[in-house]
């Protein structure tokens, strides 16, 4: 009975996304495709963290790479935007596996700080290389015109934008969730619970490690290639740990528990964000109170406290 | 019309947090016209956003006094662009669509501003550019909706190739923030130099520091290790507050360089440093208080000086004209709609604080002068250096041709 009004209730929610350009003000167009990609960032990041056990702080650097990758061909090759797609998720996951191949052997905090190492290595690397990333101004001025696959999409026009990006990550999101839920994701939660009980049975924990590290970054990639066109520039601060540190609020906020759960993290983190930067310059400091209360009393985040208290529920 | 009008409760919130004050209150069968500004509000140029305001402010109450424009008062909502393309471009986007803003201005940063200018024709507002100076957007990357009332670089850096070309300095070289700005500066200055004095050196010893760097010890040694014989300093805001104070404590003032300070002269700058600024060095300014003779720059300077307590700087003026060239333009137009009155502003001529100004119809870009001037004594009592020997060129002849711009319109 439950289960069915956990489906009814989704299913509501995703008419309402579909509708959203049809009632609400113009400006929450906007809004909520940057809800929609951070969401993505965030459920791509929580594979690594909520399910493998592993925090990474370098997350932002998939991100990042897959927004310089959509931006560049846009730029400089003129690709249909659906394959520039393609092409930042293979190159951020490709990123992801070099990378993770070197923290994988390393677990809790040490994990944690070789990953911020390489993610600010990468952040550099974008800062600092004049002559291919432009510096500190990123790339900007690319145009947006095709969108491939012989669809005929206005994608500069940011209703079509919305339903391209609703489209994209909610195809990600469905695969993610399938990968959350197979086998191998099993292994992922047990790795999380006691990696040497894992191992003992035999599976190579590094291998899977990877695995779901590089997965994380695939998806990142996703989701940073679809910030490029939203935002119109691809920029270090894209990459910078500030920015790794984003789906970790976000995952926090929701609950990392649940596979939905970093979605309402991103909601909440940029609603509030807009909402409060509306009244004052110091946002982070409300963000700063509502996450010691989320981390001090609800430990499974909103989502996570909401739905354990309802499904616990007798009646 | 495609126009959107929301009719939600943020709207009224954001009224309220808007700075609107109205003499005579709000006419009861119209509302006021709404004006947008995206500036720098927090970090390390702040000061910038705050001056800017403050111009913009002043211009909002003298319009609203005298009526207003098209007999409707006047209001503003300020948003921060941090100094970063992204959140600009979302500022935009929400005073736009959220605000719904009639009209747009600001911008200090030009890596900002070459990420937002080709955004604005979507918005289908105009927007005037008050203080960012890259050449692009005005250039390359120019549209129908982005105007520039303040000076670029090819215009500053032309002006000063002419006052370098005077100097007896053979080997340049540069120290300037490392992003559009500080780069393009040193092209411009560089191509223009050479032109006037083709023996000149331009060195390969050259400084970007980061925009927003604390420390620029390593940068002043490099330079002065090269040796050179004059350098150019595009470094500004509150770096360029750091980097005197650390130049002098280095003794890089006493070398003997001939050393041309590219947005030296902004008042926001020569308030925080005071006699720290050394006296001697060449100064540029999209806009001089003190170099223009007319009665609305004579009557800008007494208002801004009595309200605010200290000396007008280029923002705060490139912010006060372009509201007034809004008012203008939104006059000539009969409207406030966007496409209007941006095609109003196409080719206009105003009276500003610093002259007839007029945005040049093949590129959008107002054709006005930097003023330059060598820093003399201490102002009795505005607490700033004076400057001395100003020289202000002729802003057509110092511009780019429409053909260099790169720029169809």
């Amino acid at each position: 009975m439950k289960q069915n009004i956990l489906i009814g209730v989704m299913l509501v929610a995703i008419a309402l996304l579909i509708a959203l350009p049809w009632y609400a003000p113009f400006f929450y167009i906007f809004i909520f495709t940057e809800i929609l990609i951070l969401g993505l960032f965030a459920v791509s990041f929580n594979l690594i963290f909520g399910y493998t056990g592993m925090l990474s702080f370098g997350h932002a650097a998939y991100f990042g790479m897959g927004a310089y990758t959509t931006a560049m061909l846009l730029l400089h090759q003129d690709w249909p935007f659906v394959y520039t797609l393609f092409a930042a998720m293979a190159l951020s996951g490709l990123l992801a596996l070099v990378i993770g191949f070197l923290c994988v052997r390393l677990s809790e905090v040490y994990f944690a700080m070789l990953t911020l190492a390489f993610g600010m290595m990468v952040f550099t690397i974008a800062h600092s290389w004049r002559d291919v990333t432009n510096g500190s101004d990123g790339i900007a001025g690319f145009r947006i015109k095709e969108f491939g696959l012989g669809l005929d999409l206005t994608i500069g026009n940011p209703t079509v934008y919305y339903h391209v990006t609703l489209v994209v990550v909610g195809i990600a999101a469905v695969i993610l969730y399938i990968i959350s839920r197979s086998s191998f994701g099993m292994i992922l939660k047990a790795i999380r619970q006691n990696p040497e009980r894992v191992s003992f049975c035999g599976l190579n924990i590094r291998t899977y490690r990877l695995a779901s590290f590089t997965i994380g970054g695939i998806f990142a990639g996703l989701a940073g290639a679809l910030i490029a066109p939203f935002l119109r520039v691809a920029s270090p601060e894209l990459m910078h740990w500030s920015m790794s540190a984003e789906p970790v609020l976000m995952s926090i906020l929701g609950g990392t528990g649940y596979f939905l759960g970093p979605f309402v993290g991103a909601a909440m983190f940029v609603l509030l964000e807009t909402w409060i930067t509306s009244f004052t310059e110091s946002w982070m400091l409300f963000l700063g109170i509502v996450l010691a209360l989320m981390v001090m009393f609800f430990r499974k985040g909103v989502l996570g406290t909401f739905l354990d208290w309802w499904m616990n529920k007798n009646d | 019309m495609k126009t959107f009008n929301p009719k939600n409760l943020m709207v009224s919130a954001m009224t309220a947090a808007t700075l609107s004050i109205g003499a005579g209150g709000v006419m009861a069968d119209d509302h006021p016209i709404h004006f947008g500004g995206i500036y720098i509000l927090s970090g390390s140029a702040a000061t910038y956003g705050e001056f800017a305001q403050e111009g913009i402010n002043l211009a909002v109450d003298e319009i609203n006094q005298g009526g207003g424009i098209l007999g409707r008062q006047v209001e503003v909502t300020f948003e921060d662009s941090q100094g970063k393309a992204a959140t600009a471009i979302q500022a935009a986007r929400k005073l736009a669509y959220q605000d719904n803003v009639d009209a747009m201005l600001g911008l200090d940063s030009s890596g900002v501003a070459q990420g937002m200018v080709p955004t604005v024709p979507e918005l289908q507002k105009p927007f005037i550019i008050t203080h960012a100076a890259t050449p692009d957007v005005t250039g390359n990357l120019c549209n129908e909706f982005t105007y520039r009332i303040s000076v670029n670089v090819p215009q500053n850096q032309k002006a000063a190739a002419r006052i370098a070309a005077k100097t007896d300095a053979k080997r340049w070289t540069t120290i300037g923030p490392d992003y559009a700005f500080g780069h393009q500066t040193w092209e411009y200055f560089g191509n223009y130099l050479k032109e006037l004095n083709p023996d000149v050196e331009l060195m390969e010893d050259t400084a970007f520091p980061r925009f927003g760097a604390e420390d620029f010890t390593p940068f002043i040694n490099g330079v002065m290790d090269a040796d050179p014989d004059g350098v150019i300093i595009s470094v500004w805001g509150g770096d360029l507050v750091n980097f005197v104070r650390q130049a002098t404590n280095l003794g890089f003032f006493d070398q003997g360089y001939e050393l041309m300070f590219t947005v030296g002269a902004a008042t926001e700058v020569l308030d925080a440093l005071g006699d720290r600024m050394p006296e001697g060095v060449w100064l540029s300014t999209r806009y001089w208080y003190d170099a223009y003779d007319n009665e609305l720059n004579q009557n800008f300077v007494k208002a801004y000086m009595d309200r605010y307590d200290h000396a007008p700087s280029y923002n705060a003026q490139g912010a006060y004209s372009a509201i007034y060239a809004y008012k203008q333009a939104m006059e000539a137009a009969g409207t406030t709609d966007g496409p209007a009155v941006a095609k109003a502003l196409s080719g206009m001529t105003m009276e500003a604080t610093n002259g007839t100004v007029t945005f040049r119809k093949a590129d959008n870009q107002a054709m006005v002068s930097p003023t330059w001037g060598k820093t003399g004594p201490m102002h009795p009592e505005h607490g700033i250096r004076t400057l001395t020997d100003i020289q202000v060129f002729d802003g057509e002849e110092i511009s780019r041709t429409p053909e260099e711009t790169g720029c169809s319109l």
